[in-house]
């Protein structure tokens, strides 16, 4: 078992990244962008850091 | 005049119960504990935060009382804030009672202590509770009226820090935790839940598909939130836990949504109704936790507002998350629960402390008298089995201060064979691991080793340094030191 898996999304309305939790990689929920309140759904990240230990 | 305006209201002259007002007012005198500012902040711009941070670079840790914010419409608020109250250990021994000099290794245990000494709460009327002098329902109970703090750059926005009060299906008990808050609109939240007992709670409710009904406390006494915090079992109900804090029973009132089916405490501050909708989740986070790294944005369960109440004057009470009053406010207790566990399972733990340098939460330093090899790892053992969010476990003798992290650090590089002194512990499960690395946990066992030859630490005799005055031994700095 292994820690709290999290990603990194990048806005792609304001171009900045924040940390995120791994259930809403492939979630129908949006993101919230805590930068500019920008909604959109993971895939739609400008970039995504997924790196993950194993 | 005030005195006869007092015997016409019919006001007692018996002692005003425990709250965050009579709590304040014991310190407000004491710049070093209490400070103000009066200036319009904006709290969802950070002014909150940034006032704190510069305080705390300064190394100072007073209670902050902002009595100009804006609310979560921009617009003036009449709810002052109250935070960073936790901030030193005195304050927190002073607020159940002890002496301040009662701060040190032993306010954990003495804290915990208190767990056994519940006391039962009283149910006073609507009339009698301060926290129902003015009642806010249907679209008059507006969550934005509050100065929600943001308190970091990447956080979502602004956040309430305060406690969650609930009972499950069919319980007759309640329970109280510390929950984020993140408002959504007026009548309409997200939290995040991460003890085991609320979680429970709500996935019980969820279970039945029925909301769960909650109360969120915006400011109470220090002693109840100190309450709040320990390690009681399933079934305690911690109204009660929390009059042993106080030494006086916490006075409830039928909440306003549900009468008698659902007490609140009665001097709180400012009470929101609210219920938990099953199944339906909203996004929380970014924020600035615990582990002074920020949580993840995650899914977490939606509040409804039903009611608002709140007293005359009311405050708004703020924890300064991952700073000192929010790591003391889980280390003490949980240094308490750790010395009172090995006190009473292996009889030689002499100290617990939970260092700032691991936000107070994921490593415990322990000395042990200890007799025999082996000792510290079944001391760490137990440590980790007893607080699951432990990472690290750092074991050494009773003549190491566990509260002087230079000590422990000596003998961590001095006394450690890394090969047969660290012990990793595989697949440990840890709630919330902010570290999104593995579920590995270590103890480390910097004691002297017993079973070999082994150097000692150097002293200077204790015989010469009692002899030695230093008053009367330096020359006088007048004319310069020589």
């Amino acid at each position: 078992m292994t820690g709290m898996r999290i990603f990194w999304s990048t806005c792609p309305k304001c171009l900045k990244a924040f940390v995120v939790a791994w259930e809403l990689r492939h979630s129908k929920h949006k993101l919230i962008c805590p930068h500019c309140g920008h909604r959109y759904l993971a895939d739609e990240s400008a970039a995504i850091d997924e790196r993950h230990t194993e | 005049m005030a005195k006869a305006k007092s015997a016409r209201r019919g006001v007692s002259r018996a002692r005003k119960p425990k709250s965050l007002r009579t709590y304040l007012d014991r310190i407000r005198n004491d710049p070093a504990e209490f400070r103000t500012v009066s200036r319009t902040v904006n709290p969802a711009d950070f002014d909150v935060t940034a006032v704190l941070g510069h305080l705390n670079q300064r190394r100072e840790y007073p209670t902050v009382q902002f009595n100009n914010p804006l609310d979560l419409n921009g617009k003036p608020s009449k709810f002052p804030i109250v935070t960073n109250l936790f901030g030193t250990r005195e304050r927190c021994a002073e607020a159940i009672g002890l002496a301040r000099s009662e701060a040190g290794p032993q306010l954990g245990s003495l804290l915990c202590d208190r767990i056994d000494r519940k006391i039962a709460p009283v149910v006073v009327t609507s009339k009698q509770s301060p926290a129902h002098q003015n009642v806010l329902t249907g679209r008059q109970a507006d969550l934005m009226m509050f100065p929600g703090v943001r308190h970091f750059e990447m956080d979502l926005g602004p956040v309430y820090t305060m406690g969650l009060i609930a009972k499950p299906p069919g319980g007759n008990f309640y329970n109280i935790t510390f929950v984020k808050v993140f408002p959504e609109g007026r009548d309409r939240a997200g939290l995040t839940v991460h003890t085991l007992h609320m979680s429970r709670i709500l996935r019980e409710w969820e279970q039945k598909g029925e909301v769960c009904r909650v109360a969120y406390v915006l400011g109470h006494h220090p002693a109840f939130w100190l309450g709040t915090l320990n390690n009681t079992p399933w079934g305690d109900n911690e109204y009660a836990t929390c009059g042993g804090f106080l030494k006086e029973p916490v006075r409830l009132v039928p909440s306003v949504t549900w009468g008698k089916d659902f007490l609140v405490p009665a001097d709180a501050e400012i009470v929101v109704e609210g219920e938990i909708i099953p199944r339906e989740r909203t996004v929380v986070n970014p924020f600035g936790d615990i582990s002074t790294q920020y949580q993840g944005q995650q899914l977490g369960p939606v509040m409804m507002v039903k009611a608002i109440t709140y007293r005359d004057g009311a405050l708004f009470q703020n924890i300064f998350s991952g700073h000192r009053e929010h790591m003391l406010l889980g280390s003490i207790p949980r240094e308490g629960t750790i010395y009172n566990h090995l006190r009473n399972k292996l009889g030689n733990v002499t100290a617990v402390h939970m260092p700032y340098s691991a936000c107070a939460r994921y490593t415990a330093y322990i000395s042990i008298r200890k007799v025999e090899e082996g000792q510290a790892k079944n001391t760490g053992l137990q440590a980790l089995a007893h607080v699951p969010n432990l990472l690290a476990v750092v074991v050494v003798d009773d003549d190491i201060d566990v509260f002087n992290e230079e000590h422990v650090l000596w003998a961590v590089n001095f006394q450690v064979d890394p090969n047969r002194d660290i012990s990793l512990i595989t697949n440990m499960r840890m709630p919330a691991d902010p570290r999104a690395l593995g579920s590995t946990r270590v103890i480390i066992d910097a004691t002297r080793p017993s079973h070999i030859a082994f150097p000692t630490r150097l002293r200077v005799p204790p015989s010469a340094l009692d002899r030695v005055k230093l008053s009367e031994w330096l020359d006088p700095v007048t004319g310069g030191a020589r």
